[in-house]
């Protein structure tokens, strides 16, 4: 995020979305991270058990 | 009695050995597994030792004592032909092996078997693109343990010359224009940038993703949609957003045909012929077959009835060939048998596929330079699966009828992408897809089932992928109860 300003304007590189620091903040977060940790287990149980029906 | 072959002790290879001894009473069967080395290793966590995080010890143990344990002849050998007619002597199909350890080495020997299950994967082709050979100058790889090693070898020596102030260029991706497993070198970027800004290096490293994919974030199977802060985006944005993030540049739709010492010299869609320098290169090779032989009872080649071009088995797939447009799931196999030999199986990623996944591109020269499909972890582990359990229920029931079965174009597949190393600091995308290959006719829209298809960076990815190590090698080392964790 703290190299975007080199990035050379309208090359490819120029385009994509970032993050911003909040998201950056829900990433890195401890307690946020350990309820989408639970819930990114059950997403993929659902995934795995379709997977071997 | 029965006798049942495996060739490969891998995901595919190793998850067949364990179901099918658990599933058929020793004392009555067979079971013997061949494998030029002794050991399994878990390859998802090769990308940590490329960066040092793990050793290889860490990823890999010795078969010998558990098919011991579990009563599964082990012979370290490799496969060479197969025989699938027997001959003049043998009355059931054989395969012709040459054993690999140090007691036997160079020795042939036929394998005789009631059922065969060739899961032996890729042949790592190296060789298809001149100068990429791991330890090759500044060339790594990530493919084996071995490889791995050796990348956090010489990812070691490049540290200490940026220490020194030396700059230096590190290009990943993919290192043939057909190359696939775009997934495991998009992991390694990460890491290998994870690990230079952790050291504070970031000034005197560029990061460069080189690729055959049209797109960033195609991974070898189209790309994905995923539902995100209220939009429906493609992987593209995910991937490219991941780069920007970090500062990498990436070179797409680049068919890479030679290294040098410093120069990667590839050949784009556009027809351009362009040169690329670089200090340190993690390209994935081209897979093919092992360039195995069939014959049949007389001794005539039959090679051509058990393998596709490619050298990858022929199994239930449909390889008639068709334009993109008309692709379907329905060309997909779902039994992985051989239709000329029922009794031979094709698990893994030692099948033929139908055709990739990704929409193949033609550069101006006329090279193809697409993503080949990609065959991850999870969807082996249940070919595998499969596999043991059809052939459990043909030798319990005398029904050949292939009751069990695992399409690419109908199961879900979960990746776990690592982008750095760390209980507090790291991160990974936790990325689900379903069905792996995108259906169009069920889900005209996306193509896959946007309700179970997903990314998401985070913290909580890396406890994940870290907490899938030590499960999966929980349950490759059989240890209690290892059947309840699944694929």
């Amino acid at each position: 995020m703290e190299n975007r300003l080199i990035i050379t304007k309208y090359s490819e590189q120029f385009y994509p979305p970032t993050p911003n620091n909040f998201t950056l903040f829900l990433r890195r977060s401890i307690f946020f991270q350990l309820i989408r940790f639970f819930i990114l287990n059950y997403k993929i149980m659902k995934i795995v058990i379709k997977g071997h029906s | 009695m029965s006798n049942i072959v495996i060739l490969g002790a891998g995901v595919a290879g190793h998850t067949a050995a364990a179901y099918l001894q658990k599933g058929l009473n020793k004392n009555n069967h067979k079971i013997t597994v061949i494998s030029p080395t002794p050991t399994y290793q878990w390859i998802p966590s090769n990308i940590w030792v490329g960066v040092g995080r793990m050793t290889p010890e860490q990823i890999k143990f010795d078969l010998r004592p558990l098919y011991k344990k579990w009563g599964i002849e082990f012979i370290q050998a490799k496969a060479q032909s197969f025989y699938p007619e027997g001959d003049d002597q043998i009355k059931t199909g054989f395969v012709e092996v040459e054993y690999t350890n140090e007691e036997h080495k160079g020795v042939k020997r036929k394998v005789a078997y009631d059922y065969l299950i060739n899961a032996t994967g890729p042949k790592l082709n190296f060789e298809a693109t001149e100068g990429l050979l791991p330890g090759n100058g500044n060339i790594a790889s990530v493919c084996t343990f071995g490889h791995a090693s050796h990348a956090w070898e010489l990812f070691q020596e490049k540290l200490d010359k940026m220490k020194n102030g030396e700059k230096q260029i590190f290009v990943i991706g993919t290192g043939h224009p057909t190359a696939t497993c775009q997934g495991a070198a998009f992991e390694y970027i990460l890491n290998v940038d994870f690990e230079i800004k952790k050291r504070g290096l970031e000034k005197q490293a560029e990061v460069i993703w080189i690729t055959n994919e049209y797109e960033l974030g195609d991974f070898g199977m189209g790309g994905a949609f995923i539902p995100k802060g209220g939009f429906i985006s493609n992987t593209k944005l995910f991937a490219e957003s991941y780069f920007v993030e970090r500062n990498i540049t990436w070179i797409k739709r680049a068919g890479v045909k030679k290294l040098d010492d410093h120069k990667i010299y590839y050949e784009n869609l556009d027809g351009e012929y362009l040169e690329q320098a670089y200090d340190f290169a993690m390209l994935i090779p081209g897979f093919a077959g092992h360039g195995f032989k069939g014959y049949d009872k007389a001794g005539n080649d039959i090679s051509e009835k058990l393998f596709a071009p490619s050298g990858l088995m022929r199994v239930d797939a449909d390889y008639t060939p068709k334009p993109f447009e008309q692709w379907s799931i329905k060309d997909w196999p779902e039994t992985y048998q051989n239709p000329s030999y029922p009794n031979i199986f094709a698990p893994g990623i030692a099948f033929a596929p139908p055709h990739s996944i990704s929409k193949p591109m033609t550069s101006k020269n006329g090279t193809p330079i697409f993503a080949s499909a990609p065959r991850t972890g999870m969807p082996s582990g249940i070919m595998g699966k499969v596999t043991a359990d059809n052939i459990i229920h043909w030798i319990k029931t005398g029904n050949a009828t292939m009751i069990h079965k695992a399409s690419m174009g109908r199961m879900g597949a979960a990746c776990i992408v690592s982008a750095g190393y760390g209980m507090s600091k790291g991160t990974a995308a936790t990325m689900t897809v379903s069905p792996v290959v995108p259906d169009w006719e069920k889900f005209p829209d996306w193509g896959r089932d946007i309700k179970t298809t997903m990314g998401e960076p985070g913290l909580a990815g890396h406890w994940l992928k870290w907490l899938m190590h030590y499960m999966f090698l929980y349950k490759a080392k059989g240890l209690p109860f290892w059947w309840m964790i699944p694929e």
